[in-house]
């Protein structure tokens, strides 16, 4: 089959899933403090939606007929928050068996079940990343999703239009599934090496497809198909963006000379606890940074970390957010926000755009979510004190302008499917086995094991 | 003093001599290998002809494997057994769309040494498109009389694996000499699982989502170069003979379906999303949660199966002091149950069709569940739709079974009263004009001497099931035993079957015990090997009467087991 065919096979696939229908909502919030991120802080400000899109913004608005309004005097309206780490809503999170995998991707395996969802829009948050796992040097394709938590399919929880994206990873964790099966890689130098090869690879998938494609012949036989090699001839393109899992600065330098080699423009490092260390670099390469507020040295190659990372990144022009990684997290990334006030003196703006802007910037959504800007879309906050208070709590999301989170009339149990066999008991608020899934079904050596020469 | 030690040497002995010993053991199976004619009458019977439709003294005539005649003016040709069914109901045979029945499981493969895990060999991977469930199949598994016992005549069965296992194939649910009698037929769908290779890939869902689209595009230009080749070979590379790539192409020209085993909302949706993305044939078995499907399965028909594997009916907490947390709980867990156990009725309610699919669930219980299906609105004609003429069309065998008709195969199911009610029980089969007989128990007798023993525990507070009891295994010598001593902790049970030479006790595992049936299995080591005995049956009062099946070397005993409650 023609490459050609097989884009427009799947032009009209995502198409088709775009149809998915979801619900948009018209809603006017009325005499909020609104914090737009892009605009400043506007007193006493009404936000009209029409449609799932913000419409207006502006003082003394009316609401159309039919249109709710909620009263925001004395609350704080801001952007959903935007979670540019998360391993919530997925059924799977690894494919560890193999140290390149780029062919799968979580848009298969997402699970709207997930009661996560409801607790991360009790969180403020109205969009996240649902990433692949770390075991594999190139993980899988990631899916940017939107929070619309009460639907039993998963198409409506995509974040349509989204760029594709996908999961890279360096140092430890590959390395350990690596030696744990005795493949490639086992140390920091196989994991460039596994990259520049796999890349290589793809270069000749493209030339040979290229030379099928420009084949005239009638009577010519196609290449294997290998949806691997094509997903890397889709990064090389362009159309995929990256973010690696990183945490030492030398091989967040690596990865950028590695891009430069094969002219791969876009970047974001996961983690990247040194990139402090790298920051001019890493603004020189165009490259963003996706980090922890202050979270670290539960691995040896994270222990030389800061809190004063993302302020860092962010005086050195490095388009920065801070993610969760975790269940828990979630809830409250403004918390995780508002650390970089304490350590690093950032503006509002700068720390609320950490947890809105930033993360959508990485997504490559900004142009939809991230800011409170008429044509944007509706995902909105509403905290009854500023959320960069320890003191806010957050009241109603909205994604598309329909509320899917309202603290005053909070179910308690929000469960979407019960399984009829399970015991009572059985019910927590939190479980900590949910939270680190980044290398599930890889092996994990110990420390001891990891330091051995022995193979 | 006779123990288990007894019936492990007797397994020992039986798995060197199986074939003789399978003949001893058949218990209840009148095969017909003596009859002295295959026509049979079955006269004054009320036959239901297909759901909605009844006779009543009507008359079925079976001759060489057909029927040939249905109604109450037909006439009995001389060679025929005339069988009296008064008061007597005949219906169709049930016809089940996916299982395992008559397939033995392969033993796994050991892993290769230094596998490669990224890129495992495909019998490892669970790649195998190319095999049929007919490599499986052993002629003599008590799946097939277990499956006939309870009103089948005809199983799609689906070969063990993983991803792949290969072509699932339509069995009779007769006894063979060879089992090329009992295929109807061969390779009617692919079937695929969401089952991953252990620590290879694709090692999960993730990975077989992506390992199908990989293989179903190469299959496609496999195809193609295939074709473009026969025309004319002419400078053109040959075509490899690729195993896998070859099994795809009939699903590839959609002349047979793939069958995806998938039971939870999401499973069958991720089977849905591959289809649409790839454009075969799908067909979805084993499917448990399809209450949230309607649309999709309404606007693409896609042909579902639905499973006969019900979950257990919850308890609630008998505690007085119940939280009203623990109470809303408890209603949603009882709300869920009942979507499960209302989805059929629901299904049917909005226009689609389904039939049933046996694997996973115990035979002995499917009546029981159809039951369950009913109590919670599913009508007692639409279940006898699914168990026969839904499956019928949807296998495209509607042409020559699943219903009672002049010229169909002679699948037939004789029922003590109307099927759809507690008492009935199934007196006979006929299964491709083989007729096949069953001990009827006489329940009502027995309940009323048994009432009262049976309230006396419930009445003192205490579980029909906890206690010591004494059993006794029914083994080719002397019979053996010991005490089953049962106990309940946190609403769990828990057993041990002592034995009475003091060999060391066998834990019972997966004690389930729902509306008097009981069953467990406990593991038993036979020469070196270890054995499971499956032990089912049902406990009136203080009596327990049961059957103990053992597979082993690919062959399937039965062994009877009853058990006393002490009175202590």
């Amino acid at each position: 089959m023609k490459m050609k065919n097989i884009l427009t096979l799947l032009l009209a696939f995502f198409s088709t899933m775009a149809l998915a229908q979801v619900q948009k909502g018209d809603l006017l919030i009325k005499n909020g403090t609104v914090l737009t991120v892009t605009n400043g802080t506007l007193e006493n400000t009404d936000v009209l939606i029409r449609d799932g899109k913000i419409s207006r913004i502006g003082k003394g608005l009316r609401a159309p007929r039919g249109v709710e309004s909620v009263d925001a005097t004395g609350k704080f309206v801001m952007p959903g928050i935007i979670d540019a780490h998360s391993h919530i809503a997925g059924s799977a999170i690894n494919e560890g068996t193999s140290q390149v995998t780029a062919e799968v991707s979580m848009e298969d395996v997402v699970n709207p079940l997930d009661v996560s969802i409801y607790r991360a829009l009790a969180g403020g948050v109205t969009s996240i990343h649902l990433m692949h796992g770390s075991a594999n040097v190139i993980g899988g394709q990631n899916e940017t999703m939107k929070l619309r938590y009460g639907t039993t399919n998963p198409d409506d929880l995509r974040f349509e239009g989204a760029p594709r994206t996908i999961k890279f990873a360096l140092g430890e964790n590959p390395t350990r599934g690596g030696r744990s099966r005795g493949i490639q890689p086992q140390s920091r130098m196989g994991v460039e090496n596994m990259l520049r090869n796999s890349f290589t690879q793809a270069v000749a998938y493209r030339k040979k497809w290229d030379a099928y494609n420009a084949d005239k012949s009638a009577r010519k036989v196609a290449p294997e198909y290998d949806l691997r090699m094509q997903t890397l001839v889709d990064i090389m393109n362009g159309d995929v963006l990256v973010h690696c899992h990183s945490y030492r600065a030398d091989e967040i330098y690596m990865l950028m000379k590695v891009f430069s080699d094969f002219g791969i423009p876009k970047l974001t490092f996961q983690h990247a606890n040194e990139a402090y260390k790298v920051a001019p670099e890493l603004a020189a390469f165009g490259a963003s940074a996706s980090v922890f507020a202050d979270w670290w040295a539960y691995k040896l190659e994270v222990y030389y970390s800061t809190a004063y990372n993302a302020a860092i990144l962010t005086e050195n022009g490095v388009t920065t957010s801070i993610n969760s990684d975790s269940g828990e997290l979630i809830r409250h990334l403004f918390h995780e926000a508002a650390k970089t006030q304490k350590y690093g003196n950032l503006s509002d703006d700068q720390a609320l755009a950490l947890i809105t802007l930033n993360p959508a910037k990485q997504l490559g959504i900004d142009n939809r979510v991230g800011s409170i800007e008429v044509g944007k879309d509706a995902d909105i906050a509403i905290f009854d004190g500023h959320p960069l208070s320890v003191y806010a709590v957050p009241l109603m999301t909205f994604v598309d302008g329909v509320k899917y989170f309202d603290k005053s009339i909070d179910k308690g149990d929000v469960r979407l499917y019960i399984n009829p066999e399970s015991s009572i008991e059985e019910v927590m608020i939190y479980d900590r086995h949910d939270d680190h899934r980044c290398l599930e079904g890889a092996n994990v050596l110990s420390l001891e094991e990891l330091f051995s020469n022995k193979k | 003093m006779k123990s288990l030690r007894m019936l492990r040497l007797h397994l020992v002995l039986l798995l060197s001599f199986t074939v003789l010993q399978t003949s001893l053991f058949a218990q209840s199976d009148p095969t017909g290998t003596s009859a002295v004619t295959t026509t049979y009458a079955i006269t004054n019977a009320t036959v239901i002809t297909k759901p909605g439709s009844e006779m009543k003294g009507a008359t079925v005539v079976v001759k060489n494997g057909l029927i040939i005649g249905v109604g109450t003016n037909v006439s009995i040709p001389d060679d025929a057994e005339v069988i009296d069914a008064s008061g007597l109901y005949v219906y169709p045979a049930f016809i089940d769309g996916m299982s395992n029945t008559g397939a033995k499981r392969p033993d796994n493969l050991p892993r290769p040494q230094n596998l490669f895990t990224p890129d495992p060999p495909n019998d490892y991977a669970g790649i195998t498109p190319e095999n049929s469930v007919l490599s499986q199949i052993d002629i003599k598994s008590s799946s097939i009389t277990n499956m006939r016992k309870v009103g089948f005549a005809i199983s799609h069965s689906v070969p063990y694996g993983r991803m792949l296992p290969g072509s699932g194939s339509l069995i009779v649910l007769n006894e063979a000499t060879h089992m090329d009698e009992i295929v109807m037929a061969k390779d009617v769908a692919l079937y695929a699982q969401w089952v991953g290779a252990p620590g290879a890939y694709p090692g999960n869902i993730l990975g077989i989502m992506a390992k199908w689209r990989n293989l179903y595009r190469n299959a496609e230009n496999h195809k193609n170069h295939t074709e473009l080749y026969a025309q004319n070979p002419a400078g053109l590379p040959r075509p490899v003979n690729d195993r896998v790539s070859l099994a795809f192409h009939p699903v590839i020209g959609k002349s047979k379906p793939v069958m995806f085993d998938v039971s939870s909302m999401l499973d069958v949706r991720r089977a849905m999303r591959l289809q649409n993305d790839l454009g075969f044939n799908l067909m979805l078995s084993g499917v448990k949660q399809a209450w949230d499907l309607v649309d999709e399965l309404k606007a693409s028909g896609t042909p579902i199966f639905l499973s006969l594997d019900l979950p257990d009916e919850p308890k609630d907490s008998k505690s007085d002091d119940k939280s009203d947390e623990v109470k809303s709980l408890e209603a949603r867990r009882m709300e869920f149950y009942k979507t499960h156990v209302g989805q059929a009725a629901a299904l049917q309610a909005a226009g689609v069709k389904f039939g049933f699919s046996a694997r996973g669930a115990s035979a002995s219980k499917i009546k029981k569940n159809v039951m369950t299906l009913i109590e919670n609105g599913l009508s007692a004609d639409d279940a006898l739709a699914a168990l026969t003429t839904n499956p019928a069309s949807m296998l495209g065998i509607d042409q020559v079974t699943g219903s009672v008709e002049s010229g169909k195969m002679a699948n037939l199911m004789v029922s003590t009263a109307p099927y759809f009610t507690k008492d009935s029980q199934i007196k006979m089969m006929f299964v491709d004009g083989t007729k096949h007989v069953y001990d009827v128990k006489e329940k009502k007798a027995k309940k009323d001497d048994s009432a009262t023993e049976e309230e006396a525990p419930a009445a003192a507070g205490g579980d029909a099931l906890v206690g010591t009891w004494i059993y006794e295994l029914v083994t080719p010598g002397e019979p053996q035993g010991g005490k089953m001593i049962i106990k309940k902790e946190d609403g769990k049970y828990t057993g041990v079957l002592t034995s009475n030479d003091g060999t060391p006790d066998n834990d019972m595992n997966n004690i389930n015990f729902r509306d008097g049936e009981l069953t467990f299995d406990f593991d038993i080591d036979a020469g070196g090997q270890s054995v499971t005995v499956v032990v089912e049956g049902s406990i009136s009062g203080t009596e327990f009467d049961a059957q103990a099946s053992v597979s082993v070397g690919g062959q399937s005993f039965e062994l009877g087991f009853t058990a006393t409650k002490d009175g202590k």
